[in-house]
């Protein structure tokens, strides 16, 4: 038996429970907006100042509220990017442990995952397409050599991490009276949807962490490789591509340093505590990751 | 755009902070043993981009191209 089977099986309670919430919340993503013909992006804000990747830059400081807006903007279309492409993945991994032999009896809550990941993704698709586009991931993934087990941990916890960070933005932005009322529904309902899915994770990413038995090299490699994903997530969120779209000069620089910025990685560290408390208590992290902030 | 010197260097301190105690010379194969992995990709793809001051396909991207600083430099040294 997989350790995901294992910590499946152990998780299942949690998993049908949650099954019954998708299905009494279950959305019609074609319908549920109405989405506006137009938008200006220097006249509404569509994403929360102070979670601009550029806050408490020189350059922030040196631009006007219209500008600001601008960026604002651009950036919550470089965030639902983030989106696409972290939800993509996850629906390929999803789909690939679909009805896979030793998971079979638990395909039922994977099906609503699976399901509500891509009705996300018509959401960030439709705003992205429509007044934007869609950014480019940096994020590039080649074939590995590493155990089954591994992997489906791997991949679990990282979607967690990855979920969770977006989440706190959600939760943020939805909140948020300055925002347009579009972008507070993409927040709100992406925010209401993913609270399933990080109950799952957590559990998940638990068991599955107690069932894997890893030794100690392993144990280690596994850490080294989250800690990893959280420095290349947070990256993606200082988008070179972004600025560029939003009017600024030298994209690459400002996004350097953006990153570098004290402010940021004040950000940074603060947006991910709550993640980082909760794999340290799983014993999954046992520091913080060096370089993310 | 950055030398061919300089961007070396910066990919040598990149290389340099990643694989820690460990030898590496330019031509050594960093992801055929796994010096570098697939998560360090995004760090790295940024960097190549801001060196050479133009963006990366990323829908075109084998793991030969990252495999040593001689292949990126060979691959992505260059504006298209």
């Amino acid at each position: 038996m997989s350790a995901l089977a294992t910590a499946l099986a152990e998780v299942s309670q949690t998993a049908d429970r949650l099954s019954r919430l998708s299905v009494r919340a279950h959305q019609n993503p074609y319908t549920l907006v109405d989405w506006p013909p137009a938008v200006d992006p220097e006249r509404d804000w569509f994403g929360t100042p102070e979670y601009v990747s550029l806050y408490g830059t020189p350059v922030w400081a040196g631009l006007d509220d219209r500008a600001r807006r601008r960026v604002a903007f651009h950036e919550a279309a470089g965030f639902y990017s983030l989106n696409i492409h972290g939800e993509r993945a996850l629906i390929q991994g999803l789909a690939a442990r679909l009805y896979r032999s030793d998971l079979a009896g638990s395909a039922g809550y994977l099906h609503h995952f699976l399901d509500e990941e891509n009705k996300h993704s018509v959401w960030f698709g439709g705003f992205c397409t429509r007044y934007a586009r869609v950014h480019r991931s940096r994020q590039v993934s080649f074939a590995t050599d590493r155990t089954r087990d591994v992997d489906d941990f791997l991949f679990f916890a990282k979607t967690l991490i990855f979920e969770e960070i977006v989440d706190h933005y959600n939760r943020v932005q939805a909140r948020d009276g300055r925002l347009h009322p579009l972008a507070r529904f993409i927040n709100d309902n992406h925010h209401r949807e993913e609270a399933r899915h990080l109950v799952f994770g957590r559990r998940l990413v638990t068991a599955l962490w107690q069932a894997g038995g890893w030794d100690r090299a392993t144990a280690a490699e596994i850490r080294d490789d989250l800690a990893r994903f959280v420095t290349a997530t947070w990256r993606e969120y200082y988008h070179p591509d972004v600025y560029a779209d939003a009017g600024l000069d030298d994209p690459w620089e400002l996004a350097e340093a953006a990153w570098s910025a004290p402010d940021q990685r004040t950000h940074r560290r603060r947006v991910s505590a709550d993640c980082l408390r909760f794999l340290a208590a799983a014993g999954v992290l046992t520091e913080e990751p060096a370089d993310a902030f | 755009m950055r030398s061919d010197t300089e961007i070396r260097a910066e990919l040598r301190t990149f290389v340099r902070r990643h694989t820690g105690q460990v030898a590496v010379t330019d031509d050594t194969p960093l992801f055929t043993l796994r010096l570098l992995r697939s998560v360090h990709l995004p760090e790295l793809i940024i960097l190549l981009e801001r060196l050479r001051g133009a963006p990366i396909d990323v829908e075109q991207l084998r793991i030969g191209d990252f495999d040593g600083i001689d292949a990126m430099v060979a691959r992505f040294g260059r504006q298209p």
